[in-house]
């Protein structure tokens, strides 16, 4: 009896110091830009294969085939049912609430106790990103500037200088009310200065600062704002009513198109670069600064962060840092996903290799300056109802537009609406 | 139905009212615990396969439990619970264990509610329930209460939720319809209502127990103060009926010694006034028979007197005791004695000053005795906490001292006292003894 107990004891022993550790990994197919993507796990995947050759006795697994557009709610079941991974991707929307409900981990011990963890590496936008409370509780995986890129040819054309990195609203301006004309002499305008250039992106460059998230509050009244809106306003003014299209971006008729650097990445290759881009050159700049601001970008950034309830902290932590933090990992987000590596040497390397699309590299992008506008880059406030608050105003903003509303009074009815929206 | 039956009379068996209203309130709690981490097992599976997850986790500012953790955590806490109150109710525990209990069976009430999203507060009255159960008065008025707020405190969602704790109960309900929520709203404060009730009439019944055991003492003593009254009425007709018993033995004594004597004195007096003319010299004769048996009568007079009178250590202190017993022993045996006190201890016990008395008059007979002293002198000293009793007689003496059975029952006597015994003998008899008699003499003595 005593004998049978004891091999049962080591048979079970046997096992318990055999067993494979399971770390589970949570993360979605596709990008979370809106731009399709062919190669869905691959950062993923080449992350766990060195991952698992470091930590040969363990095991990380995934589910596959979860959706961007669902897996808001595939989380949010799995950490109600208490089965969520160990490491998991936290969109933005749901990031304020895990951090404050303790369902993600606060990672502020784990940092201060690996001498390892080289945080200066990581663009500063991004990482203040997963921050709340001064506490870090997610790392960055990969990121999006927004980028105003130039139509090179048709400057070129208008003999027009490119403009240099600290060109401001009154430039923009200028260059726009320059190239918005009639060329076929039709009688009708067909070249315009920008499309897509929005009074958010406007808002970021001159001074931010649209939203209090201590006070659940926003401002859509202060001076910068009210600027920006009148800025875009005006741009739009110069193309007398008419809708610039995308159409007319492909076919190079347009000056300036800010663009996601996500977007772009998906625009740009083969076959679209053949479709869309057949006859001009584009290049990417700084967004202009405003009189109160500077020419800082806006990024989004996807997170990545760990259960607070996961068994093995330190592998999870591991894995964290794999993914976010190993070079070779980072230079596949560059190769095969649709973002930028949020590893500043890793993008740096990439520049200096002349890294571009294509087996020829013949189109390549100036990764330089997008280095340095990731290093001044700033992310939008997150907070649960960011969306929808955006959302608003946009509908407000080009009702204001359209019909030409009186600015200061529209602006305060809108704050109204979204201050009574966001503190309900 | 019939295992209920069963259960319910084997638990409510030979238990009075008020213990089975407590029972009650722990079956009941125990339904409701089982019943409401049940309706969150069930809201949140049919939660998640509405796929209502996400909104339902975006309503809410804490991170709730898992449906099997909350049924598992529950039902265990509340069986904690449920161990913790009966421990604190045993008798043979102590005091310090009581209130460990008590702690265990507050933290887990918390536990409870806090798994429960506190949306059920009843648990607190079972834990005051067992409170009261025990209170008996005694300092307990402040930990009652004390208790009560805490759990109360943290029991109450809203002062909680301010500090950032818990999920609402609400948040669960609103996954169901109107109709159904406000069922729901309906029957959880109907749960509360019920457990208020329950323990409102279990208080009562306590009450009513303790205002009947009250009356019981009340008759009690009510008992016992005439059982006294009959003892005094019986001490009192002891002491007549002794009394009266010594008057009867006086009245004996008298009869028969004095009676006796006197009777036969009276009689020969009779003779000696017949013969006193006619012949004197029988008369002499006769009368000196009657002397002697008047001195018979006077001795047995004073035998008596003496059975009667108690000893002079047990009436008088020792001090006068021992001046008496020396001047009533220097009268009959015409010894002259003299007692000298140069320096007297201030309290004596008992039983030393008995065996000061005792070494005395033992010393004094031996004196007289064996030594044929004609003097003798008594001498008491104090030093350093130490009396010495010195007996000094110009008696022969002895060459050599063989202690008989006096000297040696004294030394025994001393030796309890941790005093000691010596004696010389030169010109006449010298016996000195010292006792111990300073402040740690008390404890030292009992050894």
């Amino acid at each position: 009896m005593a004998l049978c107990l004891l091999l049962v004891l080591g048979l079970w022993g046997w096992q318990a110091a055999h067993a494979r550790t399971q770390l589970r990994l949570g993360v979605f197919v596709g990008s979370s830009w809106d731009v399709p993507s062919s190669e869905g796990y691959a950062v993923v995947d080449k992350a766990i294969e060195s991952f698992e050759e470091e930590h040969p006795d363990v095991d990380v697994t995934y589910v596959s085939g979860i959706k961007p557009e669902d897996y808001s709610e595939w989380l949010a079941e799995q950490i109600l049912a208490g089965t969520e991974p160990d490491v998991f991707l936290v969109l933005d929307d749901d990031f304020e609430a895990y951090a404050s409900m303790g369902a993600i981990r606060n990672l502020s011990d784990l940092i201060s106790l690996d001498k390892g963890f080289d945080e200066d590496g990581f663009y500063p936008a991004l990482l203040e990103y997963g921050r709340k409370g001064g506490n870090l509780y997610a790392l960055p995986v990969e990121c999006a500037p927004t980028l105003m890129f130039v139509n090179k040819t048709l400057l070129i054309r208008e003999g027009i200088e490119m403009p240099d990195e600290n060109w401001t609203w009154q430039d923009f301006y200028d260059i726009c009310a320059r190239v918005t004309r009639d060329t076929d002499g039709d009688g009708k305008l067909d070249q315009f200065g920008m499309y897509g250039y929005d009074w958010d992106l406007a808002v970021t460059s001159n001074g931010g600062g649209l939203f209090n998230l201590e006070r659940r509050a926003c401002n859509f009244t202060a001076p910068n704002v009210e600027q920006s809106v009148q800025f875009v306003m005006q741009l739009k003014k110069l193309q007398q009513g008419h809708e610039v299209t995308g159409r007319e971006v492909d076919q190079g008729r347009v000056a300036f198109r800010p663009f996601n650097f996500a977007e772009y990445k998906t625009y740009k290759p083969y076959p679209w670069r053949i479709k869309k881009f057949s006859n001009s050159e584009w290049d990417c700049v700084r967004l202009p600064a405003g009189p109160s601001g500077k020419n800082v970008s806006p990024v989004s950034t996807l997170l990545l962060a760990m259960s607070d309830r996961t068994a093995e902290t330190g592998l999870a932590w591991q894995l964290m840092k794999k993914i976010t933090m190993d070079p070779e990992v980072q230079r596949t987000v560059l190769e095969k996903s649709q973002g930028l590596p949020v590893r500043r040497e890793v993008v740096l390397k990439a520049a200096k290799a002349r890294w571009g699309w294509g087996a020829s590299g013949s189109e390549s992008v100036n990764l330089d300056a997008v280095s340095s506008i990731m290093d001044e880059a700033v992310s939008h406030p997150k907070f649960r109802d960011h969306e929808s608050v955006i959302m608003m105003a946009e509908n407000a903003i080009q009702k204001i537009y359209a019909e030409d509303r009186p600015l200061s009074n529209s602006l305060h009815k809108l704050q109204k609406e979204v201050n009574a929206y966001m503190q309900r | 139905m019939e295992i209920d039956l069963f259960l319910w009379r084997s638990l409510f068996k030979n238990k009075s009212l008020a213990a089975r209203l407590h029972q009650l309130l722990w079956l009941y709690n125990g339904l409701v615990v089982l019943l409401l981490s049940g309706f969150y097992y069930v809201t949140q599976h049919k939660i998640i396969e509405a796929m209502g997850a996400h909104s339902f986790l975006s309503a809410l500012s804490v991170r709730p439990l898992p449906a099997d953790e909350v049924v598992a955590l529950s039902l265990l806490a509340f069986c904690v619970l449920f161990a913790c109150g009966r421990l604190y109710h045993r008798q043979d525990i102590t005091q310090e264990a009581r209130y460990l209990a008590l702690l265990a069976e507050t933290i887990a009430c918390l536990v409870v509610m806090r798994t429960l999203s506190l949306a059920y507060d009843g648990l607190v009255l079972l834990v005051v329930a067992d409170l009261m159960h025990r209170y008996d008065g005694k300092n307990r008025g402040g930990l009652l209460l004390g208790a009560m707020l805490l759990l109360f405190f943290l029991a109450d969602y809203n002062m909680l939720s301010f500090a950032g704790g818990v999920e609402p109960f609400d948040a669960y309900t609103s996954y169901y319809a109107a109709p159904a929520r406000g069922a729901l709203a309906a029957i959880k404060s109907g749960l509360s209502s019920v457990n208020v009730v329950l323990f409102a009439l279990y208080l009562v019944m306590l009450i009513q127990n303790k205002h009947q055991e009250k009356e019981r003492i009340q008759s009690l003593n009510e008992q016992l103060e005439a059982a006294n009254e009959q003892l005094r009425i019986y001490a009192a007709e002891a002491e007549r009926t002794a009394e009266t018993r010594e008057r009867n033995r006086l009245a004996r004594e008298i009869h028969d010694t004095l009676g006796h004597t006197l009777t036969g004195l009276a009689a020969g007096m009779d003779a000696c006034l017949v013969l006193i003319d006619a012949a004197p010299a029988k008369a002499k004769e006769q009368l000196g028979r009657l002397r002697e048996v008047a001195r018979h009568g006077l001795k047995d007079v004073r035998r008596s007197v003496k059975k009667l009178r108690p000893d002079d250590l047990e009436r008088l202190p020792l001090r006068e005791a021992l001046s008496h017993m020396v001047k009533e022993y220097a009268e009959t045996t015409s010894m002259e004695v003299s007692l000298v006190v140069e320096g007297w201890p201030e309290h004596l016990r008992q039983d030393v000053e008995e065996v000061i008395y005792r070494i005395v008059q033992e010393g004094l007979t031996n004196a007289n005795r064996h030594g044929h002293a004609t003097k003798a002198e008594v001498t008491f000293r104090l030093e350093e906490g130490r009396l010495h009793i010195g007996i000094v007689d110009n008696g022969v003496g002895c060459k050599e001292t063989v202690p008989g059975f006096g000297l040696k029952h004294m030394q025994e006597r001393l030796c309890l006292l941790h005093g000691s015994l010596t004696c010389r003998s030169e010109e006449g008899f010298e016996l000195e003894a010292v006792i111990p008699v300073g402040q740690g003499n008390k404890e030292e003595t009992h050894d």
